[in-house]
């Protein structure tokens, strides 16, 4: 398969994984939906933005928006409790 | 880690990292007001129609999909086929914003305002920010399928790819953690 497809197709299926968690309350559900979030903006970054390919630059853009994910997650959990 | 071997031009690397902090900081005060007010964010949150957010998604994402292969086919020297990805993904955004109209058209005749609720104050906020952004990444799609030059052509994926971004960044605050 070509590979601009092929990172079409994963968004697609992360799309659908996510819709499906849409009707799930609870913790881990919203964990799980964050992190389909970010391998959706990585598979972005990385293949349509091409950040795949210089040294470097995708962890630069990816982990500040892997650490928002994770402090909203975080807060959301804490909030719970 | 050099800043020459970004892809594009770097004016433009800078505009998606301004835009991704802009959105970011914006749900991330939706969310801070969200964890004060989890019952009141929750009820709020399920008076939209998720799914027109998830068709949405799909729609973008394929839209992204014909802007990337635009811009191989303007690499490749391919200008035609370049020049009907761009008109292809236009049409993704043209989309977009139809689904994105009926929408809030159904959220206003749900009684559903601005000011309604805090939660709602940061959907219209966000989504109609981002929705600003696909209007004009039509017509930057648009601008550079007229001539379909390679550079121009990147430029413009690239900014469509933006719009997809922070598309898949803002939708689990608005539809779907509450």
């Amino acid at each position: 398969m070509d590979p601009l497809t092929r990172t079409w197709a994963l968004l697609i299926a992360l799309t659908a994984a996510t819709t499906a968690l849409a009707g799930v309350s609870g913790p881990l559900a919203v964990i799980l939906v964050l992190l389909l979030a970010f391998l959706k903006a990585r598979l972005i970054l990385g293949r349509f933005l091409h950040l795949e390919a210089p040294p470097g630059w995708l962890a630069a853009f990816t982990l500040p928006v892997g650490f928002w994910l994770c402090l909203i997650g975080a807060g959301y959990v804490l909030t719970l409790r | 880690m050099k800043v020459d071997d970004l892809p594009g031009e770097l004016i433009l690397w800078i505009l998606i990292a301004s835009e991704l902090a802009v959105f970011m900081a914006g749900v991330s005060v939706m969310v801070v007001l969200g964890l004060m007010d989890p019952e009141g964010f929750a009820q709020a949150q399920a008076q939209l129609d998720g799914r027109a957010a998830a068709l949405n998604t799909v729609v973008l994402v394929t839209s992204g999909l014909f802007a990337a292969r635009a811009e191989r086919a303007a690499f490749a020297g391919q200008a035609a086929k370049a020049r009907r990805g761009l008109l292809l993904a236009a049409l993704g955004g043209v989309i977009f914003l139809i689904v994105k109209g009926v929408e809030y058209a159904r959220d206003i005749q749900a009684g559903i305002g601005i000011e309604s609720h805090p939660f709602f104050t940061f959907y219209y906020l966000l989504s109609g920010f981002h929705a600003a952004h696909v209007v004009a990444g039509v017509v930057v799609l648009l601008l550079v399928a007229c001539r379909a030059q390679p550079e121009p052509v990147q430029a413009g994926a690239m900014f469509w790819h933006m719009v997809d971004l922070v598309w898949v960044l803002i939708l689990p605050a608005i539809w779907l953690i509450w």
